[in-house]
């Protein structure tokens, strides 16, 4: 490993800065005194901190986990659309009636919606696009959507079942 | 808190195009390319990170790694931030003849985002060398502290709130 002299000999400071953090002090002591001071900033910061600046934090740490959940191929059957919606609203603040107020969508069929005993339509997915400012698109949804029938797909045969008296007719061989 | 695999785009600096990256977690295997690869990563001893946790930034297209981060979680409440304890871009991507630009921005957006992913609001600190506090408020938006004491002769710098949101903007909204 080179040392820090001759790091410095080779790229300018801007070239560094761009490409390089150095490591913060190893010693206990040392490091120790580097983290109260970043707990005292920290204070400042929070002190600082207006309502909608909170607020933001808040939503786009659940736009986060919302991609993240998109782009892992694993399925969980705890984050369901339902979930998701919910902590929207938590996190708005909002009682479910007034929300529901807000797109214009019926109080029950919002709670059913939320305790997935039903799911939500096309419309309510567009809705939720414009009452977020276009900041949780409807793709999102209509992904955390499907994420969620294929889970239940998987783990539900009847749900396929319930079907069979309406074919009347089905190939004979597989593939 | 799973690890994260994101999709980022860095730009390959001869032709301007954007091209698709990937950050995620560094595997044991990659700390034997690291060491073997002798010249790319010459600047510090990753394998003294091993236990910690590490991202590497790929070509979607291959796995050269082009580079590293290691993140410190502050899960405590009065600190409540990620901590970016070293950084590294492979040789051939620093200065004015780097084949790709943005890898060290990707790095420290990522880092924003998962800072407001766990609920740090977007706080990221960062130890500075003395020589390089003005280019990284100029480089990425960090807010310098002078808190000095003698053990700790270069303050901190922070991003947060709408210079984190900014960072994130500016090297993951294209992807």
């Amino acid at each position: 490993m080179k040392p820090q002299k001759d790091i410095e000999k080779k790229h300018t400071n801007k070239e560094l800065a761009a490409s390089i953090v150095f490591p913060g002090p190893q010693n206990l002591r040392d490091r120790e005194d580097m983290l109260s001071a970043l707990k005292e900033i920290r204070k400042r910061k929070k002190q600082e901190q207006t309502d909608d600046s909170k607020l933001i934090a808040q939503l786009l740490q659940l736009k986060f986990l919302m991609e993240d959940y998109l782009n892992d191929k694993a399925l969980n059957q705890h984050l369901y659309f339902g979930y998701f919606l919910k902590e929207y609203i938590v996190r708005l603040e909002k009682k479910y009636k007034q929300f529901a107020e807000e797109i214009d969508v019926n109080p029950t069929e919002l709670s059913q919606i939320i305790n997935r005993h039903r799911n939500p339509t096309d419309k309510i997915i567009y809705r939720l696009e414009i009452h977020s400012n276009r900041n949780f698109p409807a793709i999102m949804w209509f992904r955390i959507l499907e994420k969620q029938r294929e889970y239940e797909l998987m783990h539900d045969a009847s749900i396929v079942n319930s079907e069979k008296s309406h074919v009347k007719k089905q190939l004979s061989f597989s593939l | 808190m799973a690890k994260v695999k994101l999709g980022v785009k860095i730009r390959e600096t001869g032709t301007g195009s954007l091209v698709d990256a990937v950050i995620e977690p560094v595997t044991l295997k990659d700390y034997k390319i690291i060491k073997q690869s002798t010249g790319r990563f010459n600047k510090f001893d990753w394998s003294l990170y091993k236990k910690k946790e590490v991202y590497k930034l790929r070509l979607k297209a291959n796995t050269t790694i082009l580079g590293l981060m290691c993140l410190i979680d502050h899960t405590d409440p009065d600190t409540n931030a990620i901590e970016i304890a070293l950084l590294e871009v492979s040789v051939e991507n620093i200065g004015n003849n780097k084949q790709y630009d943005y890898i060290g921005g990707c790095l420290i957006a990522f880092a924003c985002r998962e800072s407001f992913k766990r609920g740090h609001e977007g706080f990221v600190s960062l130890v500075p060398k003395s020589s390089l506090i003005e280019h990284y408020t100029q480089h990425y938006g960090f807010e310098y502290f002078p808190m000095q004491t003698p053990s700790r002769p270069c303050g901190l710098m922070v991003l947060y709130d709408h210079l984190a949101r900014n960072l994130i903007m500016k090297y993951l909204s294209a992807s």
